[in-house]
């Protein structure tokens, strides 16, 4: 079938597919994975009793909620380097990669954190009763027998992060990180002029196939997503 | 600590007036954002409810192609890919970013607005139709206001996104907040004043739209489901 | 139910590893370019100690400006700018591969070079005093002159018919500054990539394509639909970043693009790079044996205005 594909095509679906989805999903894998720890862990502080904890993770969650994720990723990609030298922390010299995955991350942890919030209140009183009087302290109690329980509800909204994170990960290509939709406007930029290829000494390009590869793009997205929003359909059905 | 000691309010100051002009942008981009999710969501969310033929199956496929792709992808998609298909699709940009925005924020609006108007118990509905209610008496005055409740705080947080996805109208050069802010970063590369700018002002603006939200929830809130 | 939890559970610990691997070297670098191995070096000064030990450069480029640096249809990173990247190489270790390229774009390859992922830019910088003050410049590599592309039918023909006009070009580019001092009735409509105003240009979003010569002339030759004006204006040349306080990287690269000059070997990258009736038009616009290139420091061109 590829044969068929015209012939400027093919270079341009090799590129998108196998740097750009390659780069995509590493970005969203890594993201959707820290979002998890982190928001698993900041959701069940939500729980507890101590208000200081409570409204320093609350603040978190309302200023990476809050933000649009470009403003996030800004932050960290342009801001976080000009004092790195200053803080003697090489380690906030975020390449493109990271500051998109980082930016991804802060947005997902917070998502997490609410929906972990929610299910861990889900659970009775009566299971935190019954760990602690079979001698778990707090973390055993919610190590072994909250959360456990608790995943059951999560799964459907981490579900959704995925689709969430996936998608969002185009925003990396403002910041230059070569993901599908930056393959893609690499691609069609040197379609849009021409060019030399220098084996053959030939000229190439200079006409727009925008339509065609944006397109390709959004069937690409919609081929990857759609079966994830019905599987957290199905599941959110099963919870009730 | 010179970059923090070098912070420079004054630079904000000095640029007062191309953010002002920039927040503008963003605020008008966002109330077309708004009003247009708010009128497709309402009127295809009802044609999703009550299954009206032909209709109904098209809005899911419009309802699922959005929802499954990122609207960066469709910005460009509208700004670069329609004017290749045929001249009339030429828009300038600040009609995509409304047109993208609202193409979006429509979507989610739409299954926002179908589960509440499902939600509204079939008895009102039957109770309506036996007082001698036409179908469209019904839908405004017992669909709308329950399931329009109901649907509240599910499209009022579509709102609040369709108002965050503006800043993503940088990446076609429409002047608003977040480009603004990035064209003096590129220019001056005072990167920390411009950043805290777009977080404080993002971040009020969301936060206050949030308040307002619960606020409003909290009015419109339907008796029984207190 | 447990089945999923695993699978869900197994595919988060692929995406984890993958990425541990991945991350490291997401662009990858160059690849093998076969051919000249020519003339290895008249006396070149030592080279910047961290390149050297490293034995290959970093350097940065664009990859959405063709014919500068782009993707070509091998997916590989090519372009005018690649090419003087790959002698910079050459002239170093002896070979065109020892250097790591990195994708930059405008907005970022200033950051780029700050953060220390590339030791240089090559990647159509303009110089500007603005830029100065935060970055160096090496001498100057390219002659980029400011033309108006056009539609076929537009009544535009010189400078002064810019009054009230929509023009296109790219953000934070001396012409964006040009066009704001001195076409106050006009609009700009600015995109990050050149591409991106050409489409403007082309879907009618804009009247008129402001930019350089070396982009104009190659869409012009290609598409019936547009044509250059004769004009030329703003003559500023494209420099490479180097970061402030190396001085070393600044002798070397210095002395690496005046030797190229002298053996003439930018015009030979030109000649690779362009199509060859454009030729002719581009016989100034490289560093030559015989000619003269100097910023115009003192000067502000873009508030030059005509008259």
């Amino acid at each position: 079938m590829t044969n068929r594909l015209p012939e400027w095509a093919q270079p341009v679906v090799d590129y998108i597919i196998h740097v750009g989805l390659k780069n995509t999903l590493i970005i969203a894998s890594t993201s959707v994975v820290l979002s998890v720890v982190i928001g698993v862990v900041l959701g069940t502080l939500l729980t507890l009793d101590a208000r200081l904890v409570r409204s320093a993770v609350r603040l978190y969650i309302e200023i990476w909620r809050g933000l649009p994720i470009i403003v996030t990723i800004f932050l960290l990609y342009f801001a976080l380097p000009t004092v790195s030298d200053e803080l003697h922390f090489p380690a906030l010299d975020l390449d493109p990669m990271r500051a998109a995955i980082l930016g991804l991350a802060l947005w997902g942890s917070a998502q997490i954190a609410e929906a972990t919030r929610g299910a861990v209140q889900s659970i009775p009183r009566e299971q935190h009763e019954a760990a602690a009087a079979l001698g778990f302290g707090w973390v055993g109690r919610h190590t072994y027998v909250i959360l456990p329980q608790a995943f059951r509800r999560l799964l459907p909204p981490l579900v959704g992060l995925c689709v969430g994170v996936i998608q969002n990960s185009t925003l990396a290509s403002i910041i230059g990180v070569p993901e599908v939709l930056e393959t893609a406007q690499r691609s069609a930029n040197r379609l849009a002029v021409p060019t030399v290829d220098p084996a053959t000494l030939s000229i190439e390009g200079g006409d727009s196939h925008a339509l065609e590869i944006y397109l390709f793009v959004f069937f690409l997205f919609f081929v990857i997503s759609f079966p994830l929003t019905r599987l957290a359909a199905y599941l959110e059905r099963r919870l009730h | 600590m010179t970059v923090f000691a070098a912070f420079d309010w004054q630079y904000i100051w000095d640029h007062r007036q191309v953010l002002a002009e920039g927040l503008k942008v963003t605020l008008e981009l966002a109330a077309i954002g708004i009003a247009g999710s708010f009128v497709i969501g309402l009127v295809l969310g009802a044609c999703r409810a009550y299954r009206i033929p032909v209709i109904s199956q098209l809005a899911g496929v419009y309802v699922e192609l959005i929802r499954n792709t990122p609207i960066l992808v469709q910005i460009f998609l509208i700004a670069y890919g329609l004017p290749r298909l045929t001249k009339t699709l030429q828009f300038d940009f600040f009609f995509v970013a409304c047109l993208a925005l609202i193409i979006w924020g429509g979507a989610f609006n739409t299954e926002n607005f179908r589960a509440g108007f499902e939600a509204v118990p079939k008895r009102y509905r039957e109770a309506a139709f036996a007082l001698g209610f036409s179908r469209i008496q019904t839908f405004l005055n017992i669909s709308l206001p329950i399931g329009g409740r109901i649907a509240l705080p599910s499209s009022l947080n579509t709102y609040v996104s369709v108002f965050k996805n503006t800043a993503l109208m940088t990446a076609i050069s429409v002047e608003e907040l977040t480009n603004v802010a990035k064209q003096s970063i590129d220019l001056d590369f005072r990167t920390w004043e411009m950043i805290l700018v777009l977080a404080v002002t993002y971040l009020t603006l969301v936060w206050l739209l949030s308040i307002l939200i619960r606020l409003l929830e909290r009015r419109l809130a339907l008796p029984e489901a207190a | 139910m447990k089945r999923l939890l695993f699978a869900v559970a197994l595919v988060a610990l692929a995406g984890a590893v993958t990425a541990a691997l991945g991350v490291a070297a997401p662009w990858g670098g160059a690849r093998a370019d076969r051919g000249a191995r020519a003339g290895a070096a008249t006396k070149l000064p030592p080279l910047p100690a961290e390149v050297a030990q490293r034995k290959r450069w970093k350097i940065g480029v664009k990859c959405d400006s063709p014919p500068f640096g782009y993707i070509n249809r091998q997916n590989k990173v090519a372009g005018f700018d690649v090419d003087v990247a790959k002698r910079f190489a050459e002239l170093s270790f002896g070979k065109r591969t020892r250097v790591s390229f990195t994708c930059v774009t405008t907005p970022s390859r200033i950051p780029a070079l700050q953060r220390k992922d590339v030791d240089i830019i090559i990647s159509t910088l303009t110089w500007t005093s603005a830029r100065e003050e935060i970055i160096d410049y090496s001498y100057p590599y390219y002659n980029a002159t400011g033309r108006l592309l056009v539609p076929n039918n537009s009544s535009i023909r010189r400078l002064t018919d810019l009054r009230g006009k929509k023009i296109a070009t790219t953000r934070g580019s001396i012409y964006d500054r040009y066009i704001g001092n001195c076409f106050g009735s006009a609009t700009k409509v600015l995109t990050d990539s050149p591409v991106g105003a050409l489409e403007n240009l082309r879907s009618g979003r804009a009247d008129v394509f402001m930019y350089d010569d070396t982009f104009l002339l190659g869409v012009a030759a290609n598409d019936p639909n547009l044509k250059m004006t004769t004009h030329k204006f703003l003559a500023v040349p494209y420099g490479i970043g180097i970061r402030k306080g190396e001085p070393a990287t600044k002798r070397w690269v210095d002395a690496a693009i005046r030797q190229m000059k002298r053996k003439d070997e930018f015009w030979a990258i030109l000649r690779r790079n362009s199509p060859r009736q454009f030729w002719r038009f581009f016989l100034t616009n490289v560093p030559r044996p015989k000619t003269k290139e100097a910023y115009p420091r003192g000067r502000v061109p873009e508030n030059e205005c005509p008259s």
